[in-house]
Order: structure tokens, then C-alpha cells, then sequence
């Protein structure tokens, strides 16, 4: 790949998604974009940027910034992160609740596989008081493809080995015979995928009461982290909780959160500079 | 150090696993059919079984169950690691006293992540 190939692909994907990929990370590059060079019939990535450039098209540009920005999850990866959620965070929400439905925001959730072990998890609460509450999932990645993915929960055999007990395989999805997995129909109810970036605007997705967002802004240049903070903190509800994967910081990006004094490793919204910049 | 018995009729099979589970600081034995690990587990019950379902003699259910029925023989953690990977077999192993289960093919990532789930590692 020619230098100006990695510059070119590198600019695209820190205007389009935010993402910074580092010179080191060059022979990544190859890997994530292959599915579309091998689809657009395009030999090598030179190829690839020989055709971004020649025919401008601004939804194949998208696609290649989403497709650098890939990131290959599995299910329960965060699973303490998830506990604290199922057992902490939501049970919380949940007294301050006054019609009983919460709404969860998994943003940047790839192939869904976070959005659908929190689902599997939160139907293993029948008895809690969890039970009595509405409990809405979205998920949202840059990726239409990866939402398609999502939103369809076909796995193959290596993805539901990964972070999935026997007993979570057989009680939540269903085997084809092609030897995938699908998710089953029941936990679809309150799951739902969009396709969506971080660097715009969410009040489409509406309020939320917890928002995931784990192992994306760490692949973000500084400003896009700071921009994408902003987009999550605006859709927090009040005394909302703001997760990052445990080995993530979230201190220092932006000043619109702050860590939660409630919940140790929840962020929320800070009032105080809403309201220092509403004055 | 936990001690891992292998069980497999492929031999191959069994030094690929066994490199895994190595890594994963267990110490490896093998047998090559269930008669074979039954008598391995008379003489010491090992922590973990990596079991495979269809081999001579005995086969991987036929073993489970007998081994449950043993002195001390609900101790180790079964994970059967087989070819059959359709529900019905899952079911079975799991009615047996199986503990996790591996559909083949597998890779290391897959064995930690199951050892995982029932505590191995």
C-alpha cells in the first residue's frame, strides 16, 4: 500500500467517523476493507482510493469510514459492566421510575452482540423487580452492515462460543441447519437497531436512562471523543448513567459529564454546566 | 497446577487441545476412548474432563454417566468437545452431568472461554 493510500483512507476516516488509525495500525487497514474490494472486483487498497477518488460517491465513502471502523465484538465481553447494569444501575432507574419503562442505549454496538447479552441477561431476572419494568434496548453502530447483522442475531459457531454459556446458547437462540444461530423471537420484543454516528446529533433516539458505550471512543481522535461525549451526554435523562467499557477512560474528554457520585463507574450528565452555559 | 484429562480418539485432536489447555496452566493427560478415561479416573479424578461424544469402546456419553455414578465422580468439570452440534445431543450431554459444551471445530479462544463459564480459568 502507498503512503498516500494510508493517508488517503486515514483522512476519510477521521472526517467520517472520527476515527484516528495510526500509522502502526497501517496493516489493518487490508483486513477490514477486504469484504468491499473483493465485492467492487478492486485488486489492492491503491485500487480502492483510485476509485473513491474518480467517482465521488458520498454513501460508498460511508460505507469504507464504517468499515475502517469495525471492531469485532462477542457476547458478555463487558459482563461485569453488564451485572452492574442488570443488578446496579437499572434497579436504580427503576425506583425513580415513574411509569416503569427504562430505555438502555447501546452505542457502537457492531454486530449487537452487547445489546443481545443484556437482553439474555435481563430475561434472566423474571423474579426481580426488574421484572415489572418495560425495558427498551437500542443499539447503533455507523455500520449498516454490522446493524443488519444485528438486527437479523445470526451468529455463526465460532461468534456464540465466545462469552456464551451452553445454557445461554440453548435457552436463547435456535440452531439452523446451516450450523448458525439465530437469536430467538422472544427477546426481539424490546430490542431494536439503527444505524447511527456518533459525531451526529441522537435526539431521533430519544432520552435515555443508561447508555453503554464501550470500546469505541478510545479509536476516536480527540476531538471526535469530545464530540461523541457531547452527542451521549445530551441523550442522558436526568441522574441517567454513562458507561464505558471498565478499562476505558471517560475522564478529562468534556466537561458535560461527570462521575456519578451514585454509582462508582457510571458518568452523568453535569447540570452545573448546562447550566453555566445556558446563562 | 489443575489436571486436565483429555479424551479423544484423534490423536491429532488430543495434542492440539492439549497445547491449549496447557496454556491455560493445567497439566494434561490423555485417554483414547471412554474405558481408557474411566480407568484413569479410578486411579485420580482430575479437575476437568475434555470429552469428545463418538469414540470405540466407550463412548463419550456412555462414559459421563458412568463416571457420575463413581466415588468422587461428580467432581471434575465435564466439557464435552464433539461434532454433534445439534440440540438434541447438547440436551443429552447436558441431562448426563455435563458441564459446558464445545461444538467442533474449536479454537483457543473457544476452550478458555468455556473453561471460563464453569470456573477452569
Amino acid at each position: 500500500m502507498q503512503e498516500s493510500t494510508f493517508n488517503e483512507l486515514s483522512d476519510l476516516a477521521l472526517r467520517l467517523s472520527g476515527q484516528h488509525i495510526a500509522a502502526s495500525k497501517a496493516y489493518l487497514l487490508e483486513a477490514r476493507l477486504s469484504t468491499i474490494s473483493r465485492r467492487e472486483n478492486l485488486a489492492t487498497l491503491d485500487d480502492l482510493v483510485h476509485c473513491l477518488k474518480a467517482r465521488p460517491n458520498p454513501r460508498f465513502e460511508q460505507e469504507v469510514a464504517a468499515a475502517l471502523s469495525s471492531k469485532k465484538t462477542s457476547f458478555f465481553e463487558a459482563r461485569d459492566l453488564i451485572e452492574k447494569v442488570v443488578t446496579q444501575a437499572l434497579p436504580e432507574r427503576l425506583k425513580q421510575s415513574k411509569n416503569g419503562r427504562l430505555r438502555i442505549w447501546c452505542a457502537g454496538v457492531s454486530t449487537g452482540q452487547e445489546a443481545w447479552s443484556l437482553a439474555i441477561r435481563l430475561s434472566e431476572e423474571m423474579g426481580s423487580t426488574l421484572a415489572r419494568a418495560d425495558i427498551e434496548i437500542v443499539g447503533t453502530d455507523l455500520s449498516t452492515d454490522c446493524i443488519e447483522t444485528a438486527k437479523q442475531g445470526v451468529y455463526g459457531h465460532f461468534d456464540v462460543q465466545k462469552g456464551l454459556s451452553i445454557h445461554r446458547l440453548m435457552t436463547n437462540f435456535n440452531r439452523r441447519d446451516n450450523g448458525d444461530w439465530v437469536v430467538n423471537e422472544a427477546l426481539h420484543k424490546n430490542v431494536n437497531f439503527r444505524r447511527h454516528n456518533l459525531l451526529d446529533s441522537a435526539r431521533d433516539l430519544g432520552a435515555f436512562d443508561i447508555i453503554l458505550c464501550c470500546n469505541v471512543l478510545g479509536a476516536l481522535a480527540p476531538s471526535a471523543q469530545r464530540q461523541a461525549v457531547e452527542t451521549l451526554s445530551a441523550q442522558l435523562l436526568p441522574d441517567a448513567y454513562l458507561f464505558a467499557a471498565p478499562d476505558e477512560a471517560l475522564e478529562g474528554i468534556s466537561s458535560v459529564i461527570k462521575p456519578s457520585r451514585a454509582l462508582r463507574g457510571a458518568f452523568e450528565r453535569d447540570t452545573t454546566v448546562k447550566k453555566t452555559a445556558a446563562a | 497446577m489443575k489436571h486436565c484429562l483429555i479424551v479423544d480418539d484423534s490423536r491429532v485432536v488430543r495434542t492440539v487441545a492439549g497445547r491449549i489447555v496447557k496454556d491455560l496452566s493445567f497439566s494434561v493427560s490423555e485417554a483414547a476412548d471412554g474405558a481408557q478415561a474411566l480407568e484413569q479416573c479410578r486411579k485420580e479424578m482430575p479437575d476437568a474432563i475434555l470429552l469428545d461424544w463418538n469414540m470405540p469402546v466407550m463412548n463419550g456419553l456412555e462414559f459421563l454417566r458412568a463416571l457420575r455414578r463413581e466415588e468422587n465422580g461428580s467432581d471434575p468439570v465435564v466439557v464435552f468437545c464433539t461434532n454433534e452440534n445439534d440440540s438434541e445431543h447438547i440436551g443429552e450431554a447436558i441431562r448426563a452431568g455435563a458441564n459446558e459444551y464445545i461444538m467442533k471445530p474449536f479454537d483457543a479462544d473457544i476452550i478458555e472461554s468455556k473453561f471460563a463459564e464453569v470456573g477452569l480459568v
